[in-house]
């Protein structure tokens, strides 16, 4: 019997993926998303996260990069 | 960047402030709407320009003045030589790239100007003559409130009396009257000539300002008023107050700060120094400048010269010290830069033998005569502790002495209470810092202002590179993207304290390295320093890599060694340094360096760790522009991506950027044809590294602590942790410590100074 399962297709690259693997890792298990870890490049998650992840994203990259004050 | 653009395809070229001024060269449309996203980024108020009135014939002018008192030079006027002299003067440099300047005029800066001999009329009749347009009134009466009182009085050394002096005869009465209305300063004043007239003040003749070099901006007349002699004002304070009617000036009290001068051609009392400028130190250029504002009209003023690492600080120091020619102590950071200085003093100048002398915790040396140099580190005289007879009687010497010149090395470093200490220690007519970075990141730099005096000259770096006088140095960013199990390693919370150990051991950070250091070896016939401040990665890398390292442990012994051995020998052409190689080892034969791990945030060492390149190298027709060699040096500083490093990489290289220098961006390295030739290809080797990596305890792969760590601010955007004052000055380990084994002492450890009543009689006298 075949199961299909509504996603979402993520590519990005090996850090990113990383950082994703390890976001899902931090919630509890009610709201783990990733349904498949595809490669190292690629992940299938549940349909509704990506603003989530993105914002994830963003604010671990505003961490990283420095902005002069004036 | 700066202009909210995050994402990693934009960020290509971080020259930010290069690209943007060239748009405003092109279009002056395209500057104001870039200035209001620059300031503004929450993006209500709109800056607005349009009251500011061009001139008829503003395309000869070469500068643009802003009501909020900053100004933008355009390097590529016939004017910019003078402009930008003038301009130095003025205001202080916010951001040089190559065509457009960018000038803040602060209290500070203009406190600069009026000690270097400008008045308020002629700062303003200069600025709207080179100004494009109608200067704003705000601007006008900026400089107005700022200079009011600044360089109304004078404190002079004339013949070992104290003289506070005023040089405007309109308002000199009035000034001084109202000096003397403070008890304190009435009380300080000798009279010396009771009812001898009106008020008894002395008058007499000062030669007027000469050799500033703006007289060419201004016309005949005003310059005829300037060079015209003056009548100046006088009274005479008693020299044990001094320091009191000092402190009564300063802004927080009476609001007349003082400029201290010396008349050191009239002083008769201090016994000269035979000291005179070999033939063969021809100073250049811009040391000419900085000397020429030290020595405006004829007396030694005290202050700051800015100039790059490599760009001949010692030979202005020596050549200030031969034109006061009086005794002199030269302070440095450490005993190598203390030896450095002795040689420099005998290299340039043909000071005897004997009457230079070191003082340091190995060479405690005496000169003889009744006049001379030494040179000794801040330590040795802030030294609060005790100490052995032989240096007790030096430095007791140094104490009773009249100092003619007390010359200050990287007086970045120094905290201000230490240079409290020694200033109050030492009596001095006259007092020079040189720094290469004055720029720290906790801010204190303006305490400088006013324990040594104002900047008097700062040189632009960018001009020096052009002129040949130091390298030309391609800046380079490599961005290595960490591996899959690094980066997971990375996120771990329970990883948190070796996040760095992680992003600095990345392993295609360790392959970029190998192969940037091969290419440089066998291409180009490089000498190569790497850099690396985490000692963990420092030594893993060294022993991979099979090259010798530096670091704080290494004896003398060995250090020299090394660097004989790199100096000289075509086997070594690559040494592993730490945190000890950013100011005091002086290696003029690198030419390339690798960072792999820094400072944090600290646009110091990044400063620093560059100007160990900067010494020019080669021929000179080679270097100059059009020259065989377009860049002659290399500073390359390896970054792993979607780390923190990334947002420390990108402060620290603020300050070069400000400086003009731009970092080109590297994404491809080592490249991707480039297989198992470096290590750390397999995936294997890389798990190994990792474990090696995690096993590490937290404090084998933390930070290097180094005595001369006074920074430490640098470290976290904001971190506040207990400790003592003299481990924040990087006089740890040099404090008197007490133990005791009996249960009375035990509150007393650190022998704080507790009520001096109850202190057993025997101690009383130490700290006192």
């Amino acid at each position: 019997m075949v199961n299909a399962t509504k996603g979402l297709f993520i590519s990005c690259d090996i850090p990113m993926a990383q950082f994703i693997i390890n976001y899902n890792a931090s919630l509890p298990a009610s709201q783990k998303f990733i349904i498949q870890v595809l490669d190292s490049t690629h992940l299938f998650v549940q349909p509704h996260v990506a603003e989530m992840i993105r914002s994830a994203i963003a604010e671990f990259r505003d961490q990283n990069s420095y902005e002069k004050p004036n | 960047m700066g202009h909210g653009e995050k994402g990693r395809p934009n960020k290509k070229h971080k020259s930010s402030a290069k690209e943007d001024h060239r748009i405003i060269v092109e279009d002056e449309d395209a500057y104001y709407g870039e200035e209001v996203d620059d300031d503004n980024r929450d993006g209500e108020k709109k800056r607005d320009f349009t009251k500011l009135e061009l001139k008829p014939d503003h395309a000869n002018r070469p500068l643009w003045a802003c009501a909020d008192g900053r100004i933008f030079l355009e390097t590529f006027s016939p004017l910019y030589k003078q402009a930008y002299d003038f301009l130095i003067a003025i205001a202080e440099p916010v951001c040089r790239p190559e065509s457009m300047h960018e000038y803040n005029l602060t209290p500070h800066s203009l406190y600069a100007a009026v000690s270097v001999g400008l008045e308020t009329e002629t700062i303003i009749a200069v600025l709207n003559k080179l100004s494009k347009t109608k200067l704003p009134k705000e601007m006008i009466d900026f400089i107005h409130a700022s200079t009011a009182n600044y360089g109304k009085v004078k404190l002079v050394l004339k013949k070992n009396r104290y003289f506070v002096e005023s040089p405007f005869p309109e308002a000199s009465d009035y000034v001084l009257k109202k000096l003397l209305k403070d008890e304190a300063i009435s009380k300080a004043r000798i009279n010396a000539e009771v009812s001898n007239g009106s008020d008894g003040f002395t008058i007499s003749k000062a030669k007027g300002e000469i050799g500033t070099g703006h007289e060419d901006l201004l016309s005949g007349a005003e310059v005829a008023a300037a060079a015209e002699e003056k009548e100046t004002h006088a009274f005479e304070v008693d020299p044990a107050q001094v320091e009191n009617v000092k402190q009564r000036c300063l802004p927080n009290a009476l609001n007349y700060p003082m400029l201290e001068e010396y008349d050191f051609r009239n002083d008769t009392v201090n016994p000269d120094l035979d000291m005179e400028l070999k033939p063969h130190a021809q100073p250049r250029p811009y040391q000419e400048k900085s000397l020429s504002k030290m020595f405006g009209n004829g007396r030694a003023r005290s202050g700051i010269i800015v100039l790059p690492c490599g760009a001949g600080k010692s030979l202005v120091g020596v050549s200030a010290a031969c034109r006061i020619k009086k005794s002199c102590l030269c302070l440095a950071t450490n005993a190598v830069s203390v030896d450095q200085w002795a040689f420099q003093f005998r290299l340039w100048s043909t000071i005897r033998e004997d009457q230079i002398c070191r003082f340091t915790s190995d060479s405690k040396e005496r000169f003889r005569g009744n006049a001379g140099v030494v040179v000794t580190t801040y330590n040795m005289v802030a030294f609060g502790g005790k100490r052995s007879e032989e240096s007790e009687k030096i430095i007791e010497e140094i104490r009773n002495r009249e100092w003619g010149l007390l010359l200050m090395d990287e007086v970045h470093v120094v905290p201000a209470h230490m240079f409290r200490k020694v200033i109050s220690i030492t009596k001095s007519h006259c007092k020079l810092g040189l720094t290469a970075t004055l720029v720290r990141e906790d801010e204190r730099i303006t305490d400088l202002n006013f324990l040594i005096g104002p900047k008097l000259y700062e040189a632009n770096w960018l001009d020096l590179v052009k002129g040949g006088f130091i390298a030309n140095v391609q800046c380079a960013e490599v961005w290595c993207p960490m591996t899959k199990e690094f980066f997971a390693e990375y996120l771990k919370k329970e990883n948190s304290k070796k996040k760095q150990a992680l992003y600095v051991m990345n392993p295609n950070k360790f392959r970029a390295c190998e192969f940037l250091i091969r290419f440089h070896e066998q291409q180009r016939g490089d000498k190569i320093i790497v850099f690396a401040d985490n000692l963990f990665a420092l030594t893993e890398y060294a022993m991979k890599l099979r090259k010798p390292m530096i670091y704080g442990a290494t004896s003398h012994v060995e250090r020299t060694k090394i660097l004989e051995a790199f100096k000289t020998s075509k086997e070594v052409n690559t040494v592993f340094l730490s945190k000890v190689g950013d100011n005091s080892i002086d290696i003029p034969e690198a030419n390339v360096i690798i960072q792999i791990s820094s400072h944090a945030g600290s646009r110091r060492q990044e400063a620093q760790r560059l100007g160990r390149i900067l010494r020019a190298k080669g021929k000179l027709q080679d270097r100059m522009a059009g020259g065989k060699e377009e860049y002659n040096a290399f500073f390359y500083s390896l970054v792993s991506t979607d780390t923190q490093e990334m947002y420390y990489s990108t402060k620290r290289q603020q300050f070069l950027i400000d400086q003009g220098y731009s970092f080109k961006v590297i994404t491809s390295l080592p490249p991707s044809d480039t297989g198992a030739d470096l290590s750390y290809h397999s995936l294997q080797d890389q798990l190994a590294l990792l474990s090696k990596v995690l096993s590490a305890g937290d404090d084998a792969v933390g930070l290097e602590q180094l005595e001369e760590d006074a920074d430490d601010i640098a470290l976290h955007k904001a971190r506040r942790f207990m400790g003592s004052m003299s481990a924040m000055s990087g006089a740890n380990g040099m404090v008197y410590m007490e133990y005791s084994t009996g249960r009375k002492m035990q509150g007393q450890l650190k022998g704080k100074p507790k009520d001096p009543a109850k202190r057993h009689h025997l101690f009383k006298r130490r700290f006192t």
